[in-house]
C-alpha cells in the first residue's frame, strides 16, 4: 500500500502542501487510476497512528480515522467509481497503545462501525467489502528513553492487543525508539517479539478470541457509541475538511494532548520508570550513528542523475503535469508517472503542484 | 528596576513566585523541517498559562524567518524545538540571524531531542536549557523565568 492519507496530516502529522482540496483532487485521481489499472493495489492507509501519536485519546483515534475513511469513500462515489468495488482497497492503519482492553475494544469497535455504516448507508451486499483491514503498529509515544529496555515489555503487550483485536499486519517498535533511530538489534528484537507472538502463543488461531468477554463487549459498545458522538460532530461542522479548516480537529488532539502531559506531570498516569519507580543513575545507551557520508553520497546522486537525464523530457513531462493539474477533471496520474519516468524530481514534481495550487497554512488554535 | 512579586500555577500543582515589571513575551518556533508539533503546542499552552505573552510561529519557519519573527515581535525569549538532529546547525542560525539584525540580547532556550554532547556546544552559543522528553513543564518555565530575571 502506499500511505496517501492527506487528512490526518492536517489534523495530526503535518505534512501537506497545498490545501485540502488539491490534495484531494490528486487522492481522487489515484483511486480512479488504481481502481482501473491497478485492482489489487491498496492505494490508500486511512491512518489514525499519527493523531494518537500527536495526543489523541483512543475514542478521537477511532472517530477521526473513521471520519476520514468515510470522507474518502465520499470522495470516490464523487468520482463516479461504484464503492462496492473501491471500498475493499480501502485499508486503515491503527495505533496500539498501553491500554490492553481499550485498544482491543477500539479495533473491534472500527471494524464494526466500518461494516455497519457500508451495509447500511451505502447498501453494500457483498460481505467482503464490508471487511476493515487494518495495519497496526504499537505506539512509539508509549516508549520512554528511561530504562529503555521496559520497552521490550511495553511493545509486546501492545502488539498482543493488536494481534488480539484482529490486525491484518503489524509494525513492532524497537526498545531505544525514544533515544534514536534503531540499532540493528533493536530492530531484531522487534521482529522476534511478532515471531514469538505469531508461533509460540496460539493467540493468532481463533478469529476475535476476546469475542463474548462481558468487559470486552461492553468497552466496545462504549467506544462505538463514543466515536458516533464525534461522527456527528463531526457531520455537524459539515465534515472532515471544514472541520480541519475551522480547525477543530487539531484542538481536540492538542487539548487531549495537554490533558495527558498533565496527568503524567500530577502523577495521575504512572508511567514506569519516568515518573514512578525511577532510577537515580540512567545511563546512556549504544545508539545507531548515521554516517554524515550519506548525506553527500545523496546529494552527489542526485546531482548525477541530473546530469545524465533528458532534461527536455522533464520540461515537456512537468509542463504537462502542470497542464492536468489545471484541468480539474484530468487524472494527473498518468502525467506524475510519464514525469517520474522521466526522471523529474520529487522537488521538481510537487513545486509543480505548488505553482497551481499555493501552499496552504493551518489555522490558529492556540 | 522595582516592580510587583506575582505568583505563577505551574501545570504541576506547584506555585513560582517571580517579580516582573511586565509580562515576558516569548517566540516559540521549530525551525526548519519539522512538523511535530505535540510538544509546543503543549509548551504554548503551559507558558500562556503560566502569564507569558506567548507567540507561535506556525509550521515550517526557515531560520531566518524565526529570526525577524523574534525582531518584529519584540521577544525577550525565543525557545526553540526540534527532534529531527539539525538542532547544531539551525538553533546557531536563529541564534546567528538575530545577531546579524542587531539584537544582543533576547534569550534563546533550547528542546526537543539533543544528545549531551551536543548541549555545551548549543550553550556557547547562548542557547540553554536543551530540555529533552520528560521534562517537566515546571522546569521549562522556571528557567525561563529565571533567565529573564537574571538579564534583568
Amino acid at each position: 500500500t502506499v500511505q496517501t492519507d492527506i487528512l490526518k496530516e492536517y489534523i495530526a502529522q503535518k505534512e501537506w502542501v497545498y490545501p485540502p482540496e488539491a490534495h484531494m483532487r490528486i487522492i481522487r485521481d489515484l483511486m480512479i487510476f488504481c481502481t482501473k489499472e491497478m485492482p489489487k493495489w491498496n492505494f490508500i492507509s486511512i491512518s489514525g497512528y499519527h493523531i494518537r501519536e500527536a495526543g489523541a485519546n483512543a475514542v478521537q483515534e477511532l472517530a477521526f480515522t473513521l471520519a476520514d475513511g468515510f470522507t474518502y469513500l465520499e470522495l470516490g462515489k464523487e468520482a463516479g467509481l461504484d464503492v462496492s468495488k473501491f471500498a475493499p482497497r480501502l485499508s486503515f492503519f491503527f495505533n496500539s497503545c498501553m491500554n490492553f482492553f481499550e485498544e482491543v475494544a477500539k479495533f473491534r469497535a472500527a471494524r464494526r462501525i466500518w461494516a455497519t455504516v457500508l451495509k447500511e448507508k451505502y447498501g453494500i451486499k457483498d460481505e467482503r467489502a464490508l471487511l476493515l483491514r487494518f495495519h497496526t503498529q504499537t505506539s512509539g509515544a508509549s516508549l520512554m528513553w528511561q530504562q529503555p529496555l521496559n520497552n521490550l515489555v511495553r511493545t509486546s503487550i501492545e502488539a498482543l492487543a493488536a494481534v488480539l483485536g484482529g490486525t491484518q499486519s503489524l509494525h513492532t517498535n524497537s526498545y531505544d525508539e525514544a533515544w534514536a533511530l534503531p540499532t540493528e538489534q533493536a530492530v531484531k528484537i522487534a521482529l522476534r517479539t511478532q515471531q514469538i507472538i505469531a508461533e509460540e502463543t496460539g493467540t493468532t488461531d481463533t478469529v476475535d478470541p476476546l469475542g463474548g468477554s462481558y468487559y470486552v463487549e461492553w468497552l466496545t459498545d462504549e467506544m462505538e457509541e463514543r466515536a458516533y458522538v464525534y461522527l456527528e460532530k463531526i457531520e455537524s461542522q459539515g465534515g472532515v475538511i471544514e472541520a480541519i479548516k475551522k480547525g477543530y480537529l487539531q484542538k481536540e488532539v492538542a487539548d487531549a494532548a495537554y490533558r495527558a502531559q498533565q496527568r503524567v506531570e500530577n502523577g495521575k498516569d504512572v508511567v514506569v520508570g519516568a515518573n514512578e519507580y525511577v532510577d537515580q543513575d540512567e545511563r546512556p545507551i549504544d545508539t545507531l550513528k548515521i554516517d554524515a557520508a550519506a548525506q553527500k553520497l545523496q546529494i552527489e546522486r542526485l546531482r548525477k542523475l541530473k546530469e545524465e537525464r533528458d532534461i527536455t523530457k522533464v520540461r515537456d513531462s512537468l509542463r504537462r503535469l502542470k497542464a492536468v493539474y489545471k484541468d480539474d477533471a484530468g487524472n494527473s496520474m498518468y502525467e506524475i508517472l510519464r514525469a517520474v519516468k522521466a526522471y523529474a524530481t520529487l522537488q521538481e514534481i510537487v513545486d509543480t503542484g505548488r505553482e497551481v495550487f499555493g501552499e496552504w497554512r493551518e489555522p490558529s488554535i492556540l | 528596576m522595582a516592580g510587583a512579586i506575582h505568583s505563577v500555577d505551574l501545570p504541576g500543582g506547584q506555585k513560582l513566585s517571580i517579580s516582573s515589571t511586565k509580562k515576558v513575551r516569548i517566540l516559540v518556533a521549530k525551525p526548519g523541517l519539522d512538523g511535530h508539533d505535540r510538544g509546543v503546542l503543549i509548551l504554548c499552552r503551559a507558558l500562556r498559562d503560566a502569564g507569558m505573552e506567548v507567540i507561535y510561529s506556525g509550521l515550517l519557519p526557515t531560520p531566518e524567518e524565526v529570526a525577524q519573527m523574534a525582531i518584529d515581535e519584540d521577544v525577550d525569549v525565543v525557545a526553540l524545538s526540534l527532534l529531527n538532529g539539525a538542532h547544531l546547525t539551525a538553533f546557531p542560525q536563529v541564534a546567528q540571524g538575530i545577531r546579524n539584525r542587531g539584537d544582543n540580547n533576547i534569550i534563546l532556550v533550547g528542546g526537543g531531542i539533543i544528545p549531551e554532547e551536543d548541549k555545551p556546544l548549543l550553550e556557547k552559543q547562548g542557547i540553554s536549557g536543551n530540555f529533552g522528553p520528560g521534562t517537566s513543564l515546571a522546569t521549562i518555565i522556571d528557567h525561563i523565568l529565571t533567565r529573564v530575571k537574571d538579564r534583568g
